[in-house]
């Protein structure tokens, strides 16, 4: 604290989480938005009694880019690879979405090796979001060793995003009504083999941190948000099923050929980072289930359309839809007005992130401001997608 | 819908797990494994004429970046070409198609009345800005004629804002694009399976064709060996017994 002198008049604060800690007055204090461990460009105002936090309000917009402005003066299909930029480090469950909500309209279906392929991207991104994740979010508390093996495997699978269209991060790798390439030879083959490999992988990182005592004593107990605030809040994805409601798009509203594949919802119980961490674990593992099934069905089917017959101009009808894909950090959805034009007349997009996010405070409060770095981490976001 | 679930809460700690000592040597264990494997290798790098290629071999998955690089698939989104006629001439016929197709609104074509009368229109102005590129390919798509295509070209820096606005001389196919020490051809005209064949004049000049490289063994060099099926893989001997 500092040495200056109280100005007249200053009441002594007194925190909800019990006695203040140096008991003079709350402290404001700006964390990031330049801060490595904000993920980004957020910017939180903490007000805090010495190191205990009595409020922390997210900041955002810094990298606000109107993209749902955008999208206004867009064709439909120009549309997809602005999608790659919210969440960029899983464009190809944000491409997904997109693509969804304008095929409901259009009343297009994929064709099955489509929904397979896309359905095979998908939980490739997942693993590779949550390989990202478990990197920054175990930097974030000191642990270094993680990032570099976690590294490793989502080089590789870049690389095959990177074989199969092109690029690495920001993939546009899907198109309305299917996908734009077929895959290339051997590619299924080589995604199975490297697919094998994975659990393998998975014990190791667990080998370093699930019954690492710093580990848990950083994220056992720390930003509990039970079953019903997360339900109040919104908040989806592994936070929610961290806190015991098994509730995953994948199953509750299924979409591509989800039903046919067979894989479980793990959930925690205890509702802290601790189980935050275990859930996306176990979700990694699931992933790697569907991805094997993916490429066994494609190794099998290896004929077939990817793209559904489409029309040369889209003009969706007048109206609106909604529909949402479970992206690795939630359930991110995309609301569309169309007007008959070919042009979205407003598309409005869910963000899992943006809404995890308003979680923060109600997590952060009565914690030390060294769990905050735990609690940023723990619910994943993605400042593209905040901001948008 | 019915969905199975698990629970996967935190489990309880076994006696051996709360004295912590053993749980702290398996850690050491696991990355100190990794250093003398790869300390040794990384070493190698050192060796004249085959060091290098002996770190390929072994499959460390680090480049070294400026001295090293790595091939792109072939259908890598990298900077834009335009490709020519047999007599020299751009293919391009400045129909606005890669303009109008441009998500970035990065292509800015201005059209011409060619010298020769049987092309009729040739671009005058072509600039692509590559600051507002996203590389997303739909101008290769949208052309009619196969006149952009694009490298495997990623290395795109620039000290100022109007250098990174290229232009005809610039976007023009080199042969030193396609030099063996060149980027090489990158995303170009897909016809594959697609149900939106052109017919007609275009033959396939795409994936389809192009003899498939070898990404294989490139994959393979990329990433550690697969574990033999005999002889488990030192990750899951090291694997705790629960």
């Amino acid at each position: 604290m500092s040495e200056h002198p109280l100005p007249p008049g200053t009441v002594a604060q007194v925190t909800e989480g019990g006695p203040p800690l140096f008991g003079l007055r709350e402290m404001e204090l700006n964390f990031g938005p330049q801060h490595p461990s904000t993920h980004g460009v957020l910017r939180l105002v903490l007000k805090v009694d010495g190191e205990k936090i009595i409020s922390a309000r997210p900041d955002v917009g810094y990298l606000h880019r109107g993209t749902e402005k955008l999208f206004e003066t867009e064709t439909y299909p120009m549309v997809v690879p602005h999608t790659d930029r919210m969440d960029y480090v899983a464009s190809a469950t944000n491409n997904h979405a997109f693509c969804l909500v304008a095929e409901k309209m259009l009343g297009l279906q994929v064709p099955k090796k489509g929904q397979y392929i896309r359905v095979l991207l998908d939980e490739l991104q997942r693993i590779s979001s949550h390989l990202l994740w478990l990197a920054t979010a175990a930097i974030d508390l000191g642990a270094i060793t993680p990032f570099f093996y976690t590294f490793r495997e989502r080089e590789v699978i870049l690389d095959f995003f990177e074989e199969y269209c092109g690029a690495r991060l920001t993939l546009n790798c899907m198109k309305i009504g299917g996908l734009p390439l077929d895959l290339t030879e051997g590619w299924v083959q080589r995604v199975a083999e490297f697919n094998a490999t994975l659990p393998a992988k998975y014990d190791e990182y667990e080998d370093l941190l699930t019954e690492n005592r710093i580990w848990k004593k950083r994220t056992i107990g720390i930003g509990v948000f039970t079953k019903e605030q997360c339900i109040e809040w919104g908040v989806t994805g592994p936070t929610l099923r961290a806190a015991g409601l098994a509730w995953d798009i994948r199953k509750a509203i299924p979409y591509e050929c989800y039903p046919e594949l067979d894989f479980e919802i793990p959930t925690g119980k205890n509702a802290d980072t601790y189980d935050r961490y275990i859930v996306r674990v176990a979700e990694l593992r699931q992933s790697q289930r569907i991805v094997a099934q993916c490429c066994d069905w494609l190794l099998k089917n290896p004929e077939g359309e990817v793209r559904a017959k489409v029309p040369r101009v889209m003009k969706p009808p007048a109206g609106d839809a909604y529909a949402a894909v479970e992206a690795p950090k939630g359930e991110l959805g995309f609301y569309l007005v169309s007007n008959g034009g070919n042009k979205p007349y407003r598309l409005h997009v869910r963000p899992p992130s943006f809404i995890n996010l308003q979680a923060l405070p109600e997590m952060a409060r009565g914690h030390l401001v060294s769990d905050l770095v735990a609690l940023i981490g723990t619910i994943d976001i993605v400042l593209g997608e905040v901001d948008r | 819908m019915a969905a199975r679930v698990v629970n996967v809460s935190a489990p309880e700690q076994t006696f051996l797990e709360k004295i912590y000592l053993i749980e702290v040597a398996k850690g050491m264990i696991r990355t100190l494994g990794h250093f003398f494997r790869n300390a040794p290798r990384t070493l190698l790098h050192e060796v004249p004429v085959i060091g290098k290629k002996l770190v390929a071999k072994l499959g460390i998955p680090t480049i070294h970046y400026p001295e090293q690089k790595r091939d792109y698939s072939d259908r890598f989104r990298g900077r834009h070409i335009l490709k020519k006629r047999d007599d020299g001439t751009l293919k391009c016929v400045a129909c606005y198609m890669c303009q109008t197709a441009c998500p970035a609104d990065c292509i800015h074509i201005e059209a011409g009345e060619h010298p020769n009368l049987a092309y009729e229109k040739h671009p005058v102005v072509f600039e692509i800005d590559l600051l507002r590129c996203v590389m997303c390919g739909f101008c290769v798509d949208a052309c009619p004629k196969d006149a952009i295509w694009m490298t495997r070209d990623y290395e795109l820096s620039f000290f100022t804002r109007q250098s990174a606005i290229y232009g005809i001389p610039e976007l023009t196919e080199k042969p030193s694009d396609t030099a063996s020490d060149g980027p090489g051809y990158g995303y170009r005209p897909y016809y594959g399976q697609s149900p939106m064949k052109k017919a007609g004049e275009f033959q396939p000049s795409g994936l389809a064709l192009l003899p498939v490289l070898d990404l294989r063994a490139k994959a393979i060099n990329r990433m550690p060996p697969p574990p033999q099926a005999p002889k488990p893989a030192p990750a899951q001997a090291a694997k705790p017994a629960a």
